[in-house]
Order: structure tokens, then sequence, then C-alpha cells
């Protein structure tokens, strides 16, 4: 019985945790049934072989647990998960593309400058800084897609009741494109933790003759005066992102918020600009920040021409006054 | 070998997919009055329906958690069993079924002669 007990036990471990113990409580007595059953018409005890049997036929523990399971449940999902391996696919590549650079360099240090070439310790930093950064960047893209899984997860349940009304028309200015989504909460989420975590990180990098590898970090102790705002920001856009990929599509509402968005962007970026240095070449990058003002204002404009002179299209409408029982045209 | 192994497999794919349906309407027949797991799998067995326990089992609960099924546990000679036993909703569904597949029978029936 000690093999139930076991059986019984791996099955749990792979069933959601408020079903777990019912489950297993049903499992345990159609197991027993079963087997008291077997052995009394075999007219023998049930022995260790006569268990293994019946486990056996009642198959391994997860497949016993997927079929209890509700629904499946999945991290990234089979929808998603072309998408997801692309942008592995696409990180590989860059950090072998790295590696090659690396490597590149190293061999034209070792033919031009054979006495000081070979630093083992300061090769291997490099290597771990790539290394290190590539995995934290498969954590993060990993991450976000887990959580767009989710979100899209939501809005399928929700979304049961599909009505033909809400087919959105051919030609769509409020179509979105899943994977620019995806992107910008993985840029969004870089950008935070590295301004947050590791602001040594916000330099200028790059290979000379003489220095070697050098490194200009950007970001005075004093930029820090800056975060709480930077971080609203961020996680404002977060949110955003993740309604629109919610609704599918681009709603009034949410591009009244990407206005109302890019408008606090400026602001913040204005209050960067007109404040304190906080920046170690405080005046050229100012003015990269300037330019950027400037590109925000013009898009902030643009967006507010589109949302008073353009006719709504809010499809989903028609959907929601049929489910709300309403005619629907 | 390969062709038959591949043809066993689509012959058993289709199999299955028309008795899947079919399966709900045998169970829910059978729920009058209670049953335990095991004791509804041999009655249904000496009807002449086998369901092996990964369908049987988990179907069971998904219809009550469908509203169609309730249960509860009692304990019989020792052992606690958790009890089937047809709902009222269950009941209305369950004719409503039988007429269903009576009718697609004729029709079969008809289109096979």
């Amino acid at each position: 019985m000690e093999l139930i007990d076991r059986y019984v036990h791996e099955v749990g471990q792979h069933l959601p945790r408020r079903i777990r113990a019912d489950v297993q409580a049903e499992l345990r007595s159609l197991l027993l049934d079963t087997l008291e059953e077997r052995a009394r018409a075999a007219g023998r005890p049930a022995d260790s072989e006569l268990v293994k049997k019946v486990l056996r036929e009642f198959g391994t523990p997860e497949d016993v647990a997927e079929r209890y399971a509700p629904q499946p449940r999945y991290l990234i999902g089979p929808r998603l998960f072309p998408a997801y391996k692309m942008t592995i696919g696409i990180m590989a590549l860059v950090v072998a593309a790295l590696f090659l650079a690396f490597f590149v360099v190293g061999v034209l240090r070792i033919i031009h400058r054979p006495a000081d070439a070979v630093n083992l310790r300061a090769a291997l930093d490099v290597v771990g800084k790539i290394l290190f950064t590539a995995f934290f960047n498969f954590g993060l893209v990993t991450l976000v897609f887990a959580i767009v899984e989710r979100v899209q997860q939501q809005r399928e349940v929700r979304g049961e009741s599909w009505d033909p009304a809400s087919l959105p028309p051919v030609d769509d200015p409020d179509r979105i494109t899943p994977a620019s989504h995806v992107f910008s909460l993985y840029a969004i989420l870089a950008l935070a933790i590295l301004f947050n975590f590791y602001p040594d990180w916000v330099a200028i990098v790059g290979f000379g003759q003489l220095l070697g590898r050098w490194r200009l970090p950007l970001l005075r102790p004093e930029f820090s005066m800056h975060l709480p705002l930077l971080n609203v920001w961020w996680g404002l856009a977060f949110a955003l992102n993740l309604l629109v990929l919610r609704h599918g599509r681009w709603r009034r509402e949410t591009r009244w918020a990407e206005f109302g968005l890019g408008l606090f962007s400026a602001v913040v970026l204005l209050l960067i600009i007109t404040g304190p240095p906080v920046f170690r070449y405080n005046r050229h990058v100012k003015g990269i920040l300037l330019g950027l003002l400037a590109i925000v204002v013009i898009e902030a404009g643009e967006r507010l021409y589109h949302l008073l002179t353009r006719k709504p299209c809010e499809p989903w409408r028609a959907a929601e006054a049929g489910a709300s029982g309403e005619p629907a045209d | 070998m390969v062709e038959m192994l591949q043809r066993d497999a689509l012959r058993d794919n289709l199999g299955l997919e028309f008795r899947r349906g079919a399966l709900v309407l045998a169970v829910l027949s059978q729920l009058r009055g209670e049953q335990y797991g095991y004791s509804l799998k041999k009655a249904l067995a000496e009807q002449g329906l086998e369901i092996d326990e990964g369908t049987l089992y988990p179907l069971l609960r998904r219809l009550e958690a469908q509203g169609l099924l309730r249960s509860r546990w009692r304990v019989e000679e020792g052992r606690p069993r958790r009890y089937y036993r047809i709902s009222p909703l269950g009941e209305q569904i369950q004719r409503e079924l039988a007429a269903d597949w009576r009718a697609l029978a004729r029709a079969l029936d008809r289109l096979l002669a």
C-alpha cells in the first residue's frame, strides 16, 4: 500500500492546490476499490505485483493529474510560443555576435600589442558580463511573455460569447501588433531595472587602441532624485501596454491614456532638463533629451489631433450591447 | 506494418471521438441512484460499455462542476467513498440528450441502410 501512497502523493504534486486534497482522497478510494475487486477476481491477496498492474492501468501520475486538472496551465502557451522562440533566437544571435566581436577585438589586440594582450582575468570578466546580461534578458523576456500569457488567458475566458459584430473593419487604424507591445513591456522592465539597480551601466562603452575597452558612466548619484517620477511613468506605461494587449486593440480610452502618458513623460523630461545637473556630460546628454522631448511633444500633438478628428471605431461595443440584451445592428 | 499501425490509430481516434459525447449520456443514465466511481464503472461494463479509469473519474468531476451531478462522501465498510447522483438539471439535460441521441441514431440508420 506504500506504493499507492507514493502514487497518490505524486499525482497531487502536479495538481493545483485548491483541488489537490479532494482529488487525492478520491483517487485513493478508487485505487483501493479497483485493487480489492481485482484481488477478489484473481482469488489472491492484493500483493505488490497486483498494485503495480493497477497503477500502470491508471497511468503515469502526470497523465492522471492532467486529466483531473480543470484546464491546461502554461507559463507560455502554444499561441505565444513561436513568438517567444523567435525572441529568444534573436537574443541568442545578439549574444553570439557580442562574443564574436569580443573575440575579434581580442585577436586584433594580440596581433598589435602582444606584450599586454593576454590578460585572462579581464577577458573572463567581459565573458562573465556578457553571459550575465544574456541570462538576465532571457529571464526578463520569459517574465514578460508569462505576464502576456496570463493576460491573454483572462481575455479568452471572458470572450466566450463572441459576436461577429465585434469584428474590426478591414481598414482598422486601431489594430495592434502584439509583438510590438510585448517588446515595449520588455523594454520598460529592462529600463526600470537598469536605472534603479544598475545606474553605473547607463554608460557609453567602446573600444580604443590606447585605452582598450572603455566605459563612460553617464549618471551622477544625484540622478536618483528623478527616479520616483520615472518609476511612475514606467509603471503607467507598463500597465497601459498590458491593458491594450488585454483588449486586443486600441480603444478610445486607451488612446486618451496614451496621450496623457505622453504629456506626463514630457513633463518628466522637462523636469530633468531644467533641473540641477545629474549627468556626467550634462550639456550633451541634456541636448539629446531636448531632442527627445521635441519628439514626445510632436507625437502627443499628433495623437490629440487623431483623437479629436477621427470617428471612433469601436466594434466591441456591438458585442457588449448584444451580451446585455440590447439590439445590436 | 507501419501503415497498418497508422490505420489502427486513425480508426481508434475516430471511434473515440464519437464515443466521447455518448459517454456523458451513458454516465448520466446510470446515476439516478447513488453510485461510487468503481461501482459505476462496473455497472456500465455489465451493460457492455467499458470505460477506462482515466476517462471515467475525471468525467464525473467535470459533470459535477457543470452542475449535472451531485456528490457526497460516505464511509462504508470502513472506507470513505465519494458517491455521485444526478442533479435535477442533469435529469433534464439527460432527457433532452437521450431524445437527440435517438433522433441521431434513426438518421444514421437511414443513412447507413
